[in-house]
């Protein structure tokens, strides 16, 4: 039985330089393995290193289609490029999956979050995110784990999410402790993340009456790993996130505290 | 501190899918440390999940855009506040369809999420402004006496 004859089309993607999007209708049977072939042999390589293969109109994917495929995923990563599959129906994943498929293609769900791949991967763009939360001890535990599995989500090794964990922690913590309290107050906290490290910023209100026990805890000599004694019950806290992260600054004024602090992707 | 009703706490996440599930968990956190059953919140996850990825979708074309989700924590229900940065108009049109829907027969293949949001809360509302901006509202009220 003859096949219906494939589509592929090829467009660029808004607003990146190297990706390619390539979209294939149809069923690729091994009738169409060359025409496969010439789009692959079509690609500008020295320009183009990551090719998004949209899958949405594909009903069908013979074994030698998936070798093309393959083929033209080795061209580019041979030059630091990769080549990823999107919107592909659940029926041929679950098969591409049985097939082992998924140990060297990426799968995404839909273009947009293919792109956010790349942007994160090849052109190291930064993610923001932000979090205003009531001053409540109890919110803690549910900030410092989304932010750690927001990390462990985008590569970070377990050690570094657990890391970043204990520090969000500490620094709400923190800001509970010194800042205004009540179920009309917030807290809010800026998370910047890239392949290469992450920003937290950390603001609160600070409350008057605890400002100078504020100014105490901020003082200068408990940032010094000689005046620290292990038997200090205030400022542990700020010493161990400085133990665990780069870069830690405090900005505090009678009206607020900020606290900002950056740590590097370790593995 | 203890928990003081009602509070909110305020998201803004990039418009991409990989976020949805660490979000979803949180949410459904905070209701657990908020003495909500953790049927309530593996509920309430889904209905964060549902509109979440109907914004992500439907409502992220720009480059950069992000999605605002609003909780705000009442000692009997949660009211949720989705807002993304404005979809096509063609998708904001299915999006006001399918929750203005009054058939009860009428469910089509797309648009399962909204219903199973529909069934999962107390009400639901979409406002689109000028330039196509959504936002959906949508309360949820505890089944359970809070313990």
């Amino acid at each position: 039985m003859q096949s219906k004859e494939i589509i592929i089309t090829t467009s660029e993607v808004p607003g990146t330089k190297n990706v390619l999007l390539i979209s294939f209708h149809g069923e690729l049977t091994s009738l169409y393995i060359t025409k496969i072939s010439d789009v692959f042999d079509k690609i500008d390589y020295d320009s183009r290193i990551f090719v998004i293969a949209d899958m949405s109109g594909v009903t069908l994917i013979s074994s030698a289609a998936l070798g093309e495929f393959m083929g033209g995923r080795k061209r580019l990563i041979e030059r630091g490029g990769d080549f990823v599959f999107v919107s592909m129906n659940i029926n041929l994943r679950t098969k591409l999956n049985l097939m082992g498929a998924n140990k060297i293609f990426k799968f995404y769900n839909d273009t947009r979050s293919a792109i956010s791949a790349y942007k994160w991967e090849y052109e190291k763009h930064p993610e923001k995110m932000t979090i205003s939360f009531p001053p409540f001890l109890k919110m803690v535990p549910p900030i410092r784990s989304l932010v750690s599995r927001i990390a462990r989500q985008k590569g970070y090794s377990n050690r570094d999410s657990f890391r970043i964990e204990t520090i969000v922690d500490e620094v709400c913590n923190n800001a509970i402790e010194h800042g205004l309290s009540g179920k009309n107050q917030s807290i809010d906290m800026k998370v910047t993340i890239d392949p290469s490290k992450i920003e937290i910023i950390v603001t609160s209100i600070s409350d008057p009456d605890k400002i100078n026990a504020l100014k105490a805890f901020l003082k200068p000599e408990l940032y010094n790993h000689v005046n620290w004694k292990t038997d200090e019950k205030r400022g542990r806290g700020l010493e161990l996130i400085k133990m665990l992260s780069n870069e830690v600054y405090v900005d505090s004024n009678e009206s607020g505290t900020s606290v900002h602090v950056k740590k590097l992707r370790e593995e | 501190m203890n928990i003081e009703f009602p509070y909110k706490v305020k998201l803004q996440f990039p418009g991409d899918t990989e976020y949805i599930p660490s979000i979803r968990k949180f949410v459904s956190e905070i209701l657990q440390v908020s003495n909500f059953s953790s049927k309530f919140a593996y509920r309430s996850e889904i209905i964060v999940d549902e509109i979440s990825n109907n914004a992500v979708i439907f409502g992220c074309n720009e480059e950069n855009a992000c999605i605002d989700l609003e909780c705000i924590v009442y000692e009997d229900r949660i009211e949720f506040t989705i807002r993304d940065q404005g979809g096509t108009k063609d998708n904001v049109d299915k999006l006001q369809n399918a929750i203005k829907r009054t058939d009860e027969n009428d469910v089509s293949k797309k648009g399962l999420g909204i219903e199973i949001v529909r069934m999962l809360s107390e009400s639901m509302d979409i406002q689109v402004n000028k330039d196509n901006l959504t936002s959906i509202h949508i309360v949820r009220k505890r089944e359970e006496p809070s313990s």
